[in-house]
């Protein structure tokens, strides 16, 4: 089992890691055996931060997992295959899919839709948006982040995409823009830097 | 979504107008310009209902009590955690400082 990564779907969270005061959606949640969400945290040895996301927006419950109990795990990138569908944040996986696979990055759908096409439960709707991510293992310059941002934004629904570096991740937007820092979210928590891959400047 | 207002006391007014941010999930965009003397003014739209106290509280942290600039401050949350609104807050009054 590879090490997870942030927006990897895991299944396989007993029942019984969950603490006391866990929300009935939440329990309700992993009872039926639905993945919870690789998030970005900072976690001792042996266990991986998770949440647990429910049908609303402000269903979401943070929490760990241990590695042992990780039965199953589904990253991004496996998740790229999508069928016609009447759902705008679907129908813009399509057209993003061409574009993304030419510019030679792993990528792949994360947040709602990555949701359901891992799990076949509707949890999009007509104004969900497309989270993706795009790994970026070297930098990317400030001019092909605006070049992709402007292809991508052609898109029949929003589309946010997280560049993932070695350093944490980098709203595409953000990076394609002229804001002198920009906000890296990291496993240590979030800070502005000036360069997202520069590992140093992360570390503070 | 939810629409929030806040007011703290403030010192003379700000100079300069800025936008930091990005309109991206677990983000927030900040629109900072001069406002009226004496008056810091917020206004949050969010879109994570029910968040109201989480904001007062966090703005209280920031402003009160210390002498800001008078300055409209206009944000459009996607669900950025106390954190992330307070660096994009400093990364604000960062772009408008003198």
């Amino acid at each position: 089992m590879s090490t997870p990564r942030p927006h990897d779907l895991l299944w396989g969270l007993p029942l019984s890691a969950l603490p006391d005061d866990t929300p009935q959606w939440a329990l309700q949640v992993v009872a039926c055996g639905q993945p919870v969400v690789v998030r970005r945290a900072a976690c001792a040895d042996g266990w991986v931060a998770v949440g647990v996301r429910g049908q609303s927006r402000d269903q979401r419950l943070g929490t760990q997992m241990r590695l042992g109990d990780i039965q199953r795990l589904q990253s991004p990138e496996a998740l790229r295959g999508c069928a016609p569908s009447p759902w705008p944040a679907l129908q813009a996986l399509a057209s993003a899919a061409p574009v993304l696979d030419t510019c030679g990055l792993a990528w792949g759908p994360t947040g709602g839709v990555g949701y359901q096409l891992a799990t076949g439960i509707n949890v999009l709707h007509l104004a969900s948006d497309l989270d993706l991510v795009l790994r970026a293992p070297h930098p990317l310059t400030r001019a092909k982040a605006l070049e992709l941002l402007d292809i991508l934004d052609c898109a029949p629904c929003r589309i946010d995409v997280q560049l993932e570096t070695p350093a944490g991740a980098v709203a595409l937007r953000e990076w394609a823009g002229c804001a002198r820092r920009v906000l890296l979210k990291s496993p240590l928590g979030a800070r502005l830097v000036s360069d997202p891959w520069a590992a140093l400047e992360c570390a503070a | 979504m939810e629409t929030l207002t806040f007011q703290f006391a403030a010192a003379e007014p700000g100079r300069g107008r800025t936008v930091v941010g990005c309109v991206s999930s677990g983000d927030l965009e900040v629109l900072i310009e001069p406002g009226t003397a004496g008056s810091l003014q917020i206004q949050v739209v969010t879109s994570v209902n029910g968040s109201g106290a989480r904001w007062a509280q966090l703005f209280q942290r920031l402003f009160e009590g210390r002498q800001w600039p008078a300055v409209n401050i206009d944000i459009h949350d996607f669900g950025a955690t106390p954190g992330v609104v307070r660096l994009r807050l400093e990364q604000g009054f960062e772009e408008i400082a003198p």
